[in-house]
């Protein structure tokens, strides 16, 4: 059965058993012998719960096991015996005997798929059907035992309020499950590349050349410092000298000087540079400013500059971070007490004098939190990299020269045409490792930085 | 400076700041104070200028996106000699048909002999397509003659723009002539991708974008806003609740493309459990592996914009309920959430907006691939919008250029449609309490 088919249909039993329900509550309170312990509208949300939510535990544990239950019994098939031994020949037979099992309009183009076809669809109507068959009996017989057990004594609405409750804390648990899932997973690729690679090659290693790999020695070609590098210095170094004066400068503007109908209109406007796509900042500077950049560096006499510079990278994100240091700047510097500004003010200091030597010390925790936060953020940006920093992993000091970073060579590592297993590709799943735990420190650090000194004024 | 001077220090005089040197210290201190000033001016204004020229070059690069040149092309039908049942024409089969009439090479041979050969191709790929829908709309067709308008090649459109040196010669004789006309391209926001730029729409990878979406909505917001309740109403405070909390906050900073690497090994990679293999969760490319790796990622935004709505709603309302008889779930789930529920919607549709920008950890986890057919289900091999201005973005020609910041402009206009509702509802539905 349709797999939407399906959860309508469970929907749809479970509203017949909330109004089931109801009306057998109903019944016993017009019966009047005995008052009932909850209201008839709770009775019905009981029966619902017990149609409703066994059945899609059961639809959600069968579909996670009914592909390889299915690929068992395509597997027992006579003709399946031909089937390559090499796992990713196999699969991809597999599931291209499956695509032509779901789509009657799709020609298989091995015969061999073809002949699994037609057992690959027996198989998959065979534990659809029993599936199905399952999850309704489960939602009927579930309906009917919360059915039969309404009388006036029962505690419904406490019963459901408990479900509710375990409901809303396994929400909550998701929160860790992604965190545990993000890190285990990156962490178990990252150890199945550090078998095949040793880890003091991937950290201390200075060349990077992923696309010739010795199979006998990966970890010669497979060296990140440049990527470390390459990252540093676009998203640490040139995205904050970018964003750091003209974040931290506008914030002020803003606060301290603007007139309240100018920073009603220029605040929204800045945070739209936030909100632009970082695709569209990718785009433009692979198309605008990129060729810019080449032309300057030709114009100072470096006439051989990369079209594919840090510089451009580093400068267009430092523009997308603008707003974000702009915001945390604006944020702890209306914390620092007006009284203090107002002292300062009182003793014959300038405006200026005041927020470089009093608010801007006071907020300074502040400031350097919102900075690692933006640097966390360069350095986990994508799209700007991939469109207009190059694949060239350098170690060098010159903006106009081509940089590579991490974000960039796990989008170039994992986009190409590669079996899963090979060293090329798990080295994305450690880059990514390594770019998780940086941001986290990075968070952490600024985090604690708040705390510590934020407490001072309050 | 923290003691006080142990004797009287001598009388200071008072300054006089009349004296030369500091009628001098204070026009340097006033001019340091403008300076200072004018730098902050200059950082705004600098910043917004720059969203300025981003947003013109989009604009002039895209606003010919939308349009399309059209040349005019005299068709022969009976000439053609198909062997095609005119009854055939209104058949499912149909394109098969006029395919099997081999239609395509017909429809340049038109364009041959009314044109004579060229240097450069006059039609474009999707030309005879165009020819096809004619005669698929009315099979009377092939008994006449008929003079079709159907999309010029890229080389003649980009010539006719200036942009084709070689192609502009022709161009201009063909325009002069009457051949050619440009008008609204209505297949931009119909076809799906394409080889050819005159031919590439955007419906396709918009039809993904509302695929993902919705898989995106249904699983975040639902998600978000439970666990926000449940941080905010209930939640011992203990260390599972501040492991939740932590874990929230740093996934709210977690590098998108993380989000990415999670949704390939865990949704797409299959590992085994107690000796059965498992696995991949879901399929590749599809609008529903791409909608779920969205939706964890804005989850905590979600959570965190929710928790604020609900702590903005004062505590006695929450005394109220309880005091005349209210279950503690009764009280957020008739009155606390209701009251909340303009924030935690600003709150998400500030979320969705940037999942309906993001783009890199859809590349991971397949949804690059060039789609010719929209989409026809959650299940189906789909694209998004920002993805597909990425992939545009990939190719040279000029007509993609233009096709590319088109399809920027969409994506903008949506995404500041929703920032904007965000706001429209924050203003109007604000309670100060």
């Amino acid at each position: 059965m349709n797999p939407l088919a399906l959860l309508f249909l469970i929907a749809g039993l479970g509203l017949i058993g909330w109004l089931t329900g109801r009306a057998r509550a109903q019944r016993i309170d017009r019966g009047g012998a005995k008052r009932l312990h909850s209201l008839p509208s709770q009775h019905g949300w009981y029966v619902a719960t017990w149609a409703v939510l066994p059945a899609l535990l059961f639809v959600a544990v069968w579909a996670s096991l009914s592909p390889s239950l299915v690929r068992d019994a395509v597997l027992e098939h006579p003709a399946a015996k031909q089937l390559p031994q090499f796992e990713f020949e196999r699969d991809a037979l597999l599931a291209e005997a499956k695509r032509v099992a779901e789509d009657p309009d799709a020609k298989a183009f091995d015969p061999l798929a073809a002949e699994l076809a037609p057992a690959t669809r027996a198989a998959e109507n065979r534990y659809n059907w029993m599936g199905s068959a399952v999850a309704i009996l489960l939602a009927f017989a579930g309906g009917l035992f919360a059915w039969s057990r309404i009388r006036a004594q029962l505690k419904a609405r406490s019963q459901v309020e408990r479900i509710v409750m375990l409901l809303l804390l396994v929400a909550s648990l998701i929160a860790i499950l992604t965190t545990l899932g993000i890190f285990l997973s990156l962490l178990w690729e990252s150890l199945r590349f550090f078998e095949q690679v040793p880890i003091t090659d991937f950290l201390f290693g200075t060349h990077w050349s992923p696309q010739v790999i010795e199979a006998s020695n990966p970890g010669k070609s497979l060296g990140a410092v440049p990527l470390f590098w390459g990252t540093f210095f676009i998203g640490a170094v040139i995205a904050m000298l970018v964003a750091i004066p003209f974040g931290l400068m506008s914030a002020i503007y803003l606060t301290q000087y603007a007139a309240p109908r100018v920073r009603a209109w220029m605040k929204p406007t800045l945070e739209m540079l936030a909100g632009v796509p970082t695709v569209v900042y990718g785009y433009f500077a692979a198309l605008t400013v990129a060729p810019a950049v080449r032309d300057l560096a030709v114009h100072l006499g470096m006439p051989f500059a990369s079209s594919e510079s840090a510089l451009a990278a580093g400068l267009v994100m430092g523009v997308m971070i603008i707003p974000f240091v702009s915001s945390m700047a604006d944020d702890s510097i209306a914390a620092v007490p007006t009284a203090m500004r107002d002292g300062s003010l009182a003793m014959g200091a300038t405006h200026s004098e005041t927020i470089s030597r009093v608010l801007l010390p006071a907020a300074l925790p502040g400031v350097v939190a919102g900075v690692l936060l933006a640097v966390s953020r360069a350095i986990g940006e994508t799209m700007i990299v991939v469109m207009a920093a190059s694949g060239a992993a350098n170690i060098t000091l010159n903006p106009f020269e081509s940089a590579t970073t991490v974000t960039k060579q796990i989008v170039d590592l994992l986009t190409g045409e590669a079996e899963f297993d090979s060293p090329k590709t798990l080295a994305a799943f450690a880059l990514g490792l390594t770019l998780f735990v940086i941001t986290l420190l990075l968070n952490i650090v600024a985090l604690r930085v708040v705390k510590k000194y934020r407490e001072a004024y309050e | 400076m923290n003691k006080p001077a142990p004797e009287a220090a001598p009388a200071r005089a008072p300054t006089d700041w009349k004296t030369e040197a500091m009628q001098k210290r204070i026009r340097r201190r006033y001019a340091r104070e403008r300076r200072f000033k004018l730098f902050g001016m200059l950082a705004v204004i600098l910043s917004a200028a720059f969203l300025a020229f981003l947003l013109f070059t989009m604009v002039t690069n895209g606003w010919r996106g939308f349009t399309r040149t059209e040349i005019a092309l005299p068709l022969d039908f009976p000439a053609m000699a198909m062997k095609i049942d005119p009854a055939q024409l209104s058949t499912p089969g149909a394109n098969l048909a006029l395919a099997g009439a081999e239609l395509e090479d017909k429809v340049s041979n038109a364009a041959l002999a009314a044109y004579g050969a060229q240097s450069v191709p006059l039609l474009s790929d999707a030309a005879w397509l165009k020819v096809r829908e004619a005669l698929k709309a009315d099979p009377s067709l092939l008994h006449q003659k008929k003079l079709l308008w159907v999309p010029a090649s890229t080389q003649v459109e980009q010539g006719l723009r200036g942009n084709d040196a070689a192609a502009a010669p022709l161009a201009k004789k063909l325009y002069d002539a009457g051949k050619l006309h440009t008008g609204f391209n209505a297949g931009f926001f119909s076809e799906s991708d394409s080889t050819d730029p005159v031919a590439v729409g955007i419906w396709g990878a918009f039809k993904g974008s509302l695929l993902t979406m919705a898989v995106t909505f249904l699983i975040a917001f639902p998600i978000g806003v439970l666990s926000a309740i449940y941080l905010e109403e209930y939640a011992p405070k203990n260390r599972w609740t501040d492991l939740i909390e932590v874990s929230i906050n740093n996934l709210a900073a977690v590098p998108s493309i993380i989000f990415g690497l999670l949704g390939l090994a865990v949704f797409l990679g299959s590992w085994s459990l107690f000796g059965m293999r498992v696995g991949p969760l879901l399929p590749r490319s599809a609008a529903l592996v791409g909608g779920v790796t969205l939706a964890l990622m804005i989850m905590p935004v979600i959570v965190i914009a929710s928790r604020n709505a609900i702590k903005g709603v004062p505590p006695s309302i929450r005394d109220a309920a309880l005091g005349i008889g209210a279950s503690r779930i009764q009280v957020v789930f008739h009155h606390v959430l209701p009251l909340a529920m303009p924030g935690i919607l600003t709150g998400t549709i500030i979320g969705m907006a940037r999942a309906l920008g993001e783009t890199a950890p859809l590349l991971l986890i397949g949804m690059r691939a060039f789609i010719v057919t929209p989409p026809g289900g959650f299940t189906d091999p789909a694209t998004v919008l920002p993805v597909q201005i990425f992939l545009w973005s990939d190719e040279v020609s000029r007509g993609f250029v233009e096709k590319t910041s088109a399809a920027i402009l969409v994506l903008l206009v949506f995404l500041l449609a929703m920032n904007g509702l965000a706001i429209y509802l924050r203003n109007k539905f604000e309670t100060r309490w």
